[in-house]
């Protein structure tokens, strides 16, 4: 009797959060894949139209383009995470003025993606700061936003300095978790410092490498609208347009919520994909 | 006693549920340059019809059509709703009341209703004119060795005029943002307008006139063209056509600009920016084609939601939004070209408007990128920015605009 109103009680605990997350996130995700299915126009004219939308997306140039920069974009992941690995690595060892690199790769982090996308507007734009700056040099102007070569290198570009001190910060508090008895005794045996660091310190650290993986591999696919909207609105062409720029237009700008619920399941689908092969990994690494 | 007191607080509180507010929507209210023209509106309104009230509504306007169509879609929406004249307002024409024969005396009084009409009727009260012209800086043609008052009338005139932009150097000759497109819209229909017959642009707006016919590849070699000569400056796919190139053109750093007639990017801004006695304007000419058009609609205008229970009292706030009256505000304040025949617009004192308004009256054709659909439009901007990176020949962009649907 007393198990059963322990089971209530608990029940009870967890209903609101239950409750949350099935209005707040099954409830649409299942809307959405309902509406995939529809023509949906926005103005109530929907139709049933089976896997129409899905077909369409096998000839979409925009959404295949789309598909592409999301490849370029996580094949830079190496660099999302190995460079505020390496820039912790530097704070922890205590280069001189350690706190206040550490607090200034962290300023970002707070500035919303308009306010960093308009900073780097004046400062990328063709008549900008920088080309003003190379011009004085003798360098010629690029147009660093609006050239098809250049736009997804600045854009990524941006994005790592507006989020990487986030990462440099959990890559220091996993860094001071390294138990200093291992270290001790690695040094007492006659490692030298590289050594200490590729097999004591980089090993331990391996389930927070892990983790900023996974959180930067999720955050590069879902959070990058902002700085698109503000520095290149998608373009020029298609070359910085990413699946959820195009829901955006699909949805905003085309009245077409069938279609972009379509992608949005796509986009859906591909980020589960990826983050359950990243958790395995690491779910392998934490039981081996 | 008692009895008359009773039935006077009955009456007292029974007036407020005969009182009607109706709702309207719309992307500009918040302008400082419009509020006093909606200010207007609302107090004659109030005024004529005493308990009824108008409650604005304004949504962000890159989101306003799907707010509008998910709010319209649910039965429910406004009582009335703002519309850009073209293929926007023939999407929401299936919500609006028909309001043939609903007008009164303002039906005969209104310009622009072909863009808020469709073969049914008319969905929508016009409230603007809006169009394309160029606007140039005269003391920019007098430092590049041109003469102010001789606007260009041809291609091969504005071709001269940016020859000796370049020669000078100082200043790009055509003023360009396509950040977002825009640039390529503007350029769109005002090289149409001058080239193509009524014919070919009545073909375009009915799907008929394909974007791979000579008459539409003739408009995008033209872009070409006018980039590869430069007469745009460099880096246009960064600039923002709203900000970035009608500041520019406003602080005389570019010789000419493609702008609007109405409400904003027009004559009175840049007549206070750069003072009247600079700022010249011509209809853009096209290559090889006939005598320069201006290209010219309604611009927007308020359709009743049919579905409204007050559907009645919305026309008759419509017709107060566009009457001669109210109206004179926002041309006034905002320099608004209004649908309404009789504004007295004899107050004017900008050359440049008096040359428009004299247009208006004789030289006005479709603007054809009003006709095209909202997906056309998009591939369009994406094409142009391609255009002007040379990352793609006028083949190739016509072929990939007739793969997306009308």
């Amino acid at each position: 009797m007393a198990r059963r109103s322990e089971q209530t009680t608990a029940l009870l605990f967890v209903l609101p959060a239950i409750a949350m997350v099935g209005i707040f996130r099954m409830f649409p995700l299942v809307w959405g894949f309902l509406l995939s299915f529809t023509s949906g126009d926005g103005q109530g004219g929907s139709v049933w139209v089976g896997i129409d939308n899905y077909r369409q997306l096998t000839t979409d140039t925009a959404f295949h383009d789309s598909l592409i920069n999301t490849a370029i974009l996580l094949a830079t992941l190496p660099v999302w995470v190995m460079l505020p690995l390496l820039l912790a690595i530097l704070i922890h060892q205590g280069v001189p003025g350690g706190k206040l690199f550490r607090a200034v790769y962290f300023f970002p982090a707070v500035l919303s993606a308009v306010i960093i996308g308009s900073i780097f507007n004046v400062l990328l734009r063709y008549d900008g700061t920088i080309n003003a700056a190379l011009g004085s040099v003798g360098i010629e102007a690029v147009d660093w936003l609006g050239s098809g070569t250049t736009a997804m290198a600045s854009l990524i570009a941006v994005a790592l300095w507006s989020t990487f001190g986030m990462s440099v910060l959990i890559f220091m508090a996993g860094l001071s978790t390294v138990s200093s008895e291992l270290i001790e005794a690695a040094r007492l045996d006659g490692a030298k410092p590289a050594q200490i660091w590729w097999h004591v310190i980089l090993p331990a650290m391996r389930p927070i490498l892990e983790f900023v993986a996974v959180v930067t591999t999720i955050g590069v696919l879902t959070s990058m609208f902002g700085l698109i909207y503000v520095l290149t609105a998608g373009g020029p062409g298609t070359s910085t347009t990413l699946p959820e720029f195009l829901i955006w237009m699909e949805q905003g700008k085309m009245n077409r919520p069938g279609y972009a619920s379509a992608i949005s399941m796509v986009l859906f689908v591909g980020m589960a994909g990826l983050a359950y092969v990243q958790i395995r990994i690491m779910s392998r690494n934490a039981n081996g | 006693m008692k009895t008359l007191v009773l039935s006077l607080a009955l009456v007292t509180t029974a007036l407020p549920a005969f009182a009607t507010e109706l709702t309207v929507w719309d992307w500009k209210s918040g302008d400082p340059a419009a509020a006093a023209y909606f200010a207007k509106a609302k107090e004659v309104f109030e005024a004529a019809h005493p308990g009824d009230t108008i409650s604005y509504v304004m949504q962000p306007n890159d989101q306003y059509y799907t707010l509008l169509g998910t709010a319209l879609a649910s039965d429910g929406g406004p009582d009335l709703f703002l519309l850009n004249g073209g293929a926007q307002a023939r999407a929401r024409f299936e919500n609006a009341l028909p309001l043939d024969g609903k007008l009164g005396d303002l039906a005969a009084n209104l310009a622009g209703t072909a863009d808020f009409s469709e073969a049914t009727g008319l969905y929508a009260v016009p409230l603007t004119i809006q169009g394309f012209v160029v606007y140039y800086n005269k003391a920019l043609y007098a430092d590049a060795g041109l003469d102010p008052a001789a606007a260009p009338k041809t291609w091969d005139d504005l071709a001269k005029v940016c020859a000796a932009f370049i020669a000078k150097g100082t200043a790009p000759c055509i003023a360009l943002g396509n950040k977002e497109g825009f640039g390529m819209e503007f350029w769109f229909s005002a090289i149409a307008a001058s080239l193509w017959t009524a014919q070919e642009q009545a073909d375009f707006a009915a799907g008929n006139l394909a974007w791979t016919s000579p008459q539409v590849v003739a408009v995008l070699q033209g872009w070409v063209d006018a980039n590869a000569a430069g007469w745009f400056p460099k880096g246009a796919n960064s600039t923002a056509k709203f900000m970035d190139e009608y500041e520019g053109f406003m602080r005389g750093e570019t010789g000419n600009t493609i702008g609007l007639i109405s409400d904003v990017a027009h004559w009175k801004q840049f007549d206070e920016m750069l003072g009247a006695e600079n700022v010249g304007v011509f209809m853009m000419p096209a290559p090889g084609g006939a005598a320069a058009k201006l290209p010219a609609a309604g611009g927007i205008g308020y359709a009743v939601n049919k579905k409204s229970p007050n559907a009645d009292l919305a026309v008759e706030f419509a017709k107060t939004l566009a009457s001669a009256e109210v109206l004179q505000v926002f041309f006034a304040d905002a320099g608004a070209v209004t649908a309404n025949t009789q504004m007295d617009t004899s107050s004017v004192t900008s050359e440049a408007a008096k040359t428009i308004f004299g247009w208006l009256a004789t030289e006005t054709v479709p603007m054809a990128h009003a006709n095209a659909s909202a997906a056309q439009l998009e591939e369009l901007h994406r094409q142009s920015q391609t255009l002007l990176n040379g990352e793609v020949s006028v083949a190739d962009a016509a072929a990939a605009m007739d793969k997306v649907g009308k």
